[in-house]
């Protein structure tokens, strides 16, 4: 084998792996922007789950396949949303934190239940039905 | 698992010949305290260590002198000044050096275990002191804020730890370590799973435990949501996680059984089979804090009588006795009473408090301090009856403590741990008297741990 051969082999290896990783977490779920986004800039369609009092609310939501859940922090308290290993990928999923007045989109592309909380406060939790 | 050949975590010391004086008097300096402060003169922990090191000592001339010398050691020499003066009577009587890996003394109520955290170093240390003779007599290693947990029979000394593949970074590795106590030779490395990774955090004695009987360790897990992690001591292995309600802290009362304190104010008892997957049992008790008051992280609590002593930020004291595997309140006292507490006395330190068993007595670090300062040193140590509330003593420390522990025999040491001094004082607990003190405990030493073996 040729050092070129080589070399395309592994990078073809690595964008495979790449590409199998996006592709897992693309196949449950997509994120809208890694960042988060100002409130008022929430999807217009999206089920929008509200952040206060150290709560999600409401607790559960139901959705379609290929619908858009947005929260919104209305606190001050720094929140995001969260799985553990396993709900959407293999390996956890921490969402970026999302200041006052901030929001966070995934669209949920597969039926199933996610369980999610908050990173710094697990005793938040909540719940996205997709059916 | 540990491997023959593995190198052992215990001093290496040599204390007889000439040749070893420098080396001798080096752990001399660090480790030794004058028994007690002279009349008038400030603790010996006050002092640079080196003023441990006499000239008398370090003369190579007079070591025959005080080799003579040290059997008639004058009271108030030191460890390291009676050392000095053994070697070189062995010297002078023509002994041979034969250095030789020392063994600990069997463990017994006065051993106290000192972990320094190292201000969230990545290597961190846990001292073993003889505090009848105030000295370290063994010191193990240990990796990023790990948990030193005790059997009360001193049988089992094992750190839940963790480690990095490059120091501080690069693969995570938590571990539960067991070390036999006069050895100090692990004699367990137990690997917990990835998704087992425990609770890193300022160390809180309680978040991490062995159970009655030290069949099974527990320790606490926060992220990614709350669970106790099960590893068995017997089998040496991992076991499982117990996912757990919103809880913190683990106070075992059987070898199934342990209890938890939840954000809503109440205590969670959870039971589980050690043996099974079966999900564990929960139930709560009532309410028993309204949400202003701030419990610390700190409680004392005794395994072997299921008693929980629990300061909150203003001293109000709240006691449970979980022995008999249901939460039985017991009175809620008051550490200080209503002038000193509008005199801006309240509670704070580290591990601020400490429940002497024998004598049903609580020990509290007080001080005049603002509200939101309750986490820096008191000087004070005040004495309750837990039954009554009343008030026994309040003794000044003489330095600013950190934390304070007592042991567990019926004429108690107390003791007084300094972060930022690097020192614990040990002072007689019934008169608050300094007796001695060890100092150069690492960098930021904030717990105290004992067995209860009386």
């Amino acid at each position: 084998m040729t050092f070129a051969t080589k070399t395309r082999t592994l990078l073809t290896a690595l964008a495979l792996t790449a590409l199998g990783t996006q592709m897992a977490l693309a196949d449950k779920i997509s994120i809208l922007t890694e960042a988060p986004a100002p409130a008022a800039e929430a999807p217009a369609e999206a089920v929008i789950v509200n952040i206060a009092k150290m709560k999600y609310e409401p607790a559960e939501v139901t959705i379609k396949p290929g619908q858009t859940v947005t929260w919104i922090n209305t606190e001050a308290m720094p929140h995001n949303v969260a799985f553990k290993a396993g709900v959407v990928d293999d390996a956890k999923m921490d969402g970026a934190m999302m200041k006052k007045e901030q929001s966070y989109s995934i669209t949920f592309n597969e039926a199933g239940s996610y369980d999610y909380h908050c990173t710094p406060h697990p005793f938040m939790k909540a719940k996205v039905i997709v059916e | 698992m540990v491997e023959s050949g593995q190198k052992p975590r215990l001093l290496r010391a040599s204390f007889v010949g000439a040749g070893l004086t420098c080396s001798l008097l080096a752990f001399s300096a660090a480790w030794a305290q004058t028994p007690a402060p002279a009349e008038g003169q400030p603790p010996a922990a006050e002092a640079p260590a080196a003023a441990d090191a006499t000239p008398a000592a370090t003369d190579a001339p007079a070591a025959a002198d005080a080799g003579a010398a040290a059997a008639t050691a004058a009271e108030g020499q030191t460890h390291g000044q009676r050392a000095a003066a053994e070697a070189a009577a062995a010297l002078a009587a023509g002994e041979d050096d034969e250095p030789v890996i020392l063994e600990a003394p069997a463990p017994n109520t006065r051993r106290v275990y000192i972990n320094d955290s190292a201000h969230f170093g990545s290597l961190t240390q846990q001292f073993v002191i003889d505090t009848d003779a105030g000295r370290v007599i063994a010191i193990t290693d240990s990796g990023f804020l790990p948990n030193p947990v005790l059997s009360d029979d001193g049988s089992v000394y094992a750190q839940v730890s963790t480690t990095y593949s490059r120091i501080s970074r690069g693969e995570r590795e938590d571990y539960v370590e067991v070390f036999d106590p006069v050895t100090f030779n692990p004699v367990a490395d137990i690997t917990l799973p990835v998704e087992a990774h425990r609770f890193l955090v300022g160390t809180y004695p309680w978040m991490a435990a062995v159970t009655p009987g030290n069949s099974t360790l527990l320790y606490y897990q926060f992220s990614p949501a709350p669970a106790v992690g099960v590893v068995d001591l017997e089998g040496k292995a991992f076991s499982r996680m117990l996912e757990v309600p919103d809880c913190y802290h683990i106070f075992p009362t059987a070898p199934d059984n342990f209890f938890m304190h939840c954000r809503d104010g109440s205590l969670a008892r959870v039971q589980f089979d050690a043996a099974s997957d079966a999900e564990p049992q929960i139930t709560h008790s009532a309410v028993f804090h309204p949400e202003d008051e701030y419990l610390v992280n700190h409680p004392a609590y005794s395994q072997k009588t299921g008693r929980l002593a629990w300061p909150t930020y203003e001293g109000k004291i709240y006691q449970f006795d979980l022995s008999s595997g249901e939460p039985q309140a017991l009175n809620t006292i008051d550490g200080l009473t209503a002038e000193e507490r509008a005199d801006n006395w309240r509670p704070g330190g580290w591990q601020l408090v400490a429940y002497h068993r024998p004598s049903n007595q609580i020990y509290m670090l007080v001080d005049q301090r603002a509200e939101w300062t309750h986490k820096t040193p008191s000087r004070h140590v005040v004495v309750i009856n837990a039954e009554t509330g009343e008030r026994i003593a309040r003794h000044e420390l003489g330095h600013d403590i950190d934390s304070v522990a007592v042991s567990q025999d019926d004429d108690p040491l107390l003791y007084g741990l300094s972060t930022g001094a690097r020192t614990l004082y040990i002072y007689d607990a019934e008169s608050g008297e300094e007796l001695r003190s060890v100092n150069q405990l690492g960098h930021g030493p904030t717990v105290i741990s004992l067995s209860d073996m009386n």
